[in-house]
């Protein structure tokens, strides 16, 4: 009688303890890939590398909380790339004084690029949430068609050209180094990361996503507001995508309208390699940054070591699948 | 409880139909009034022809899609198959004594290697390691571009023989292009193996309840399995008849063919869910697509908003058709 209590639980601990194994694994593994990666080439630990790999993966933490929102959900945003082409243009334009003239004064222009940028985001976001929750169309449908659409705009508005000659003092704002020398991506992405940790773990809004992305149909019953959560998951992803957009134009210095090109998958693979669920449900923003770091690192170190540009996308590809082979073991769990 | 069927049978009868063909007789009938060169036979044979290469991969995506899955590596598959195919045949040119027929045959073989490898691959995966469908086609379209541009070091293979290119993917038999009798056959093929087969009947089953397939007796992982086989030798075949008819094997082909084939599949009423999808609406999807891409080419569409009508479409043929689901449903 004595070993009952032992056998009871110890299926229990069985059934955490992958799940806090595999948080550790990604963070081990990243930790491992640098020590790796700067046995190979030292420079990979040189304090202005590692800031390097920090900024490069502000970026994709950004798109990868953004891909969070929805897939909490049981969604997915297909069309997060095209949405940062457009953003991207869309503000570029703006400041280069399309609607205001070249004349108005530097401060104006940025404001009301900003503006419209974000304001693409949330069109994007608003298109995208409607679909799915009014017109009941798919996410993958919904998103893959806002992704066609956004592509169009994107180079309908800049005739497929780069937007040059952004006002000086906007790269400086999105991009230049920022107080104490620490990168303004960083910080701008560590205050989005915040934000949007503090929102899904302690708002109503936020616990809703993890309510609907256990059991959509549940959630419904229990009075969740079904609709206006996921109409808001899909604008907050978009805008997130949004701000991060207008980073990256602030980094290039001008806007591009394939600039997201081949954003679209890294963020999906950076929220699911750092543990999120694509199940819907399980996953915290520290997944999505993990993920990220992980990816950043990982691209990094092949880039100093000089491996083939194209072998690095065969790694890559290998490298999803055997995480998310891993994230079997945190699925088992439910 | 009596149904509520709608009072005129012709209404009945079009809900019965579906949503596509409809649009797509109405598209054609506008472009032909509308428009004088839609109707020529060199038009008509160009959409035949454009759309013969996605049904095939449609074909294929619908199957996966059928068993609840997803293949986003078609595309890929199709770039790899295309470079690997062309070097093997470019190794064994007609010039240093080798037949064409034995040049042909290596590079056939070689391409639908490819798809039988990254087909087992996902279906391996999805089936055993039971990882979701979206990130191992995920992973493996990135590994199978990947290696296809390592392959081609990112330019066009040449040297294809001549029987391959002019005497096959540029022949006209009967006035048709192969790639058109290729796409029947698989369309028949796969109406035949679905309608009467008991494994056509079996990949719906796993598709439409998995654990009501497996508690049936239903081998439900060599079903899946064959799903993603299928799926990925279709986007071989297709690549091959690209190839050959490109003239070159090329590390690009694929690139719009992932999405297309999915949305061709979905607007033809396949569900993601699994379980649902009749291959001849697939065909008259992915015809419908390359006809509307046809009609605003001739219309003088610019590509870059044709690309929004054909994001503002697909969502809403489906939306329409989800509309028209629901409403049975409460009937």
């Amino acid at each position: 009688m004595t070993s009952m209590p032992v056998a009871a639980n110890a299926p229990h601990r069985l059934r955490q303890s992958p799940r806090v194994l595999a948080q550790f694994m990604i963070a081990i593994l990243i930790v491992a890939m640098l020590a790796g990666f700067s046995m190979l080439e030292p420079n990979v630990r040189s304090p202005r590398n590692l800031l390097n790999i920090a900024v490069q993966a502000s970026y994709l933490a950004i798109f990868a909380t953004a891909q969070m929102l929805v897939i909490l959900t049981r969604g997915f945003d297909l069309s997060l790339g095209s949405c940062v082409s457009a953003v991207s243009v869309v503000a570029a334009l703006v400041m280069t004084g399309t609607g205001l003239g070249a004349d108005a004064p530097p401060g104006l222009l940025i404001a009301a690029g900003l503006a419209a940028g974000l304001g693409t985001g949330l069109a994007v976001g608003l298109f995208n949430g409607i679909c799915t929750t009014w017109l009941r169309v798919n996410p993958f449908i919904v998103t893959l068609g806002s992704l066609n659409i956004a592509f169009g705009v994107a180079s309908i508005v800049s005739d497929g050209r780069p937007v040059f000659d952004l006002p000086e003092a906007f790269s400086a704002l999105v991009y230049g180094p920022g107080p104490a020398g620490i990168p303004i991506p960083l910080i701008i992405a560590v205050a989005l990361c915040l934000l949007v940790h503090v929102i899904a773990t302690y708002t109503v809004f936020g616990r809703s996503l993890y309510l609907i992305g256990g059991n959509p149909r549940a959630a419904a019953v229990a009075g969740v507001a079904t609709r206006r959560t996921l109409v808001l998951a899909y604008v907050g992803a978009s805008l997130l995508a949004a701000v991060g957009a207008i980073m990256l134009t602030g980094r290039t210095g001008s806007g591009e309208p394939n600039l997201g090109g081949s954003l679209l998958l890294p963020s999906i693979a950076a929220a699911v390699i750092g543990g999120l669920s694509l199940l819907g449900g399980i996953g915290k923003v520290a997944h999505a940054v993990l993920g990220a770091l992980f990816i950043a690192v990982l691209s990094n170190g092949m880039n100093l070591v000089r491996v083939d540009g194209y072998v690095q996308d065969i790694v890559l590809g290998a490298v999803i699948v055997f995480a998310v082979f891993l994230d079997r073991f945190r699925a088992a769990r439910i | 409880m009596t149904t509520l069927e709608p009072r005129l049978p012709a209404l009945r009868r079009i809900r019965d139909i579906g949503l596509l063909p409809i649009l797509l007789v109405l598209l054609a009938a506008v472009m032909i009034a509308a428009e004088p060169r839609f109707l020529t036979s060199q038009n008509v044979l160009n959409v035949l022809r454009g759309s013969s290469f996605l049904i095939i991969v449609a074909a294929g995506q619908m199957l996966v899609l059928v068993v609840g899955g997803f293949d986003l590596s078609v595309g890929a598959v199709m770039a790899l198959t295309s470079v690997a195919s062309a070097l093997a045949m470019a190794m064994w040119p007609e010039a240093q004594g080798a037949t064409a027929a034995l040049s042909i045959a290596a590079g056939v073989a070689a391409g639908l290697g490819c798809g039988l490898a990254f087909g087992l691959l996902n279906g391996l995966c999805v089936a055993f390691l039971r990882i979701p469908p979206f990130m191992v086609t995920l992973g493996t379209a990135s590994i199978a571009s990947g290696a296809a541009l390592l392959l081609a070091n990112g330019v066009p293979v040449y040297g294809l023989p001549t029987a391959f290119v002019a005497g096959f993917g540029r022949a006209l038999w009967l006035g048709l292009p192969p790639a058109i009798y290729a796409a029947a056959a698989v369309v028949l093929l796969m109406w035949v193996a679905q309608s009467f087969t008991r494994a056509g009947v079996y990949i719906f089953a796993v598709g439409g309840n998995l654990q009501a397939a497996v508690v049936s007796g239903i081998k439900a992982r060599a079903y899946i399995i064959l799903a993603y086989v299928l799926c990925s030798m279709l986007a071989s075949l297709a690549s091959l008849l690209l190839t050959a008819q490109i003239g070159s094997g090329q590390g690009s082909i694929g690139d719009a063919l992932t999405l297309q084939s999915i949305g061709a599949a979905v607007i033809a009423g396949v569900s993601l869910r699994g379980g649902v999808g009749r291959v001849q609406m697939v065909a008259l999807g992915a015809i419908f697509l390359l006809l509307l891409n046809n009609a605003m080419d001739l219309l003088r569409i610019q590509s870059k908003v044709q690309a929004i009508f054909l994001g503002v479409f697909i969502v809403l043929v489906v939306a329409v058709e989800e509309l028209g689901k629901r409403r049975e449903q409460r009937d």
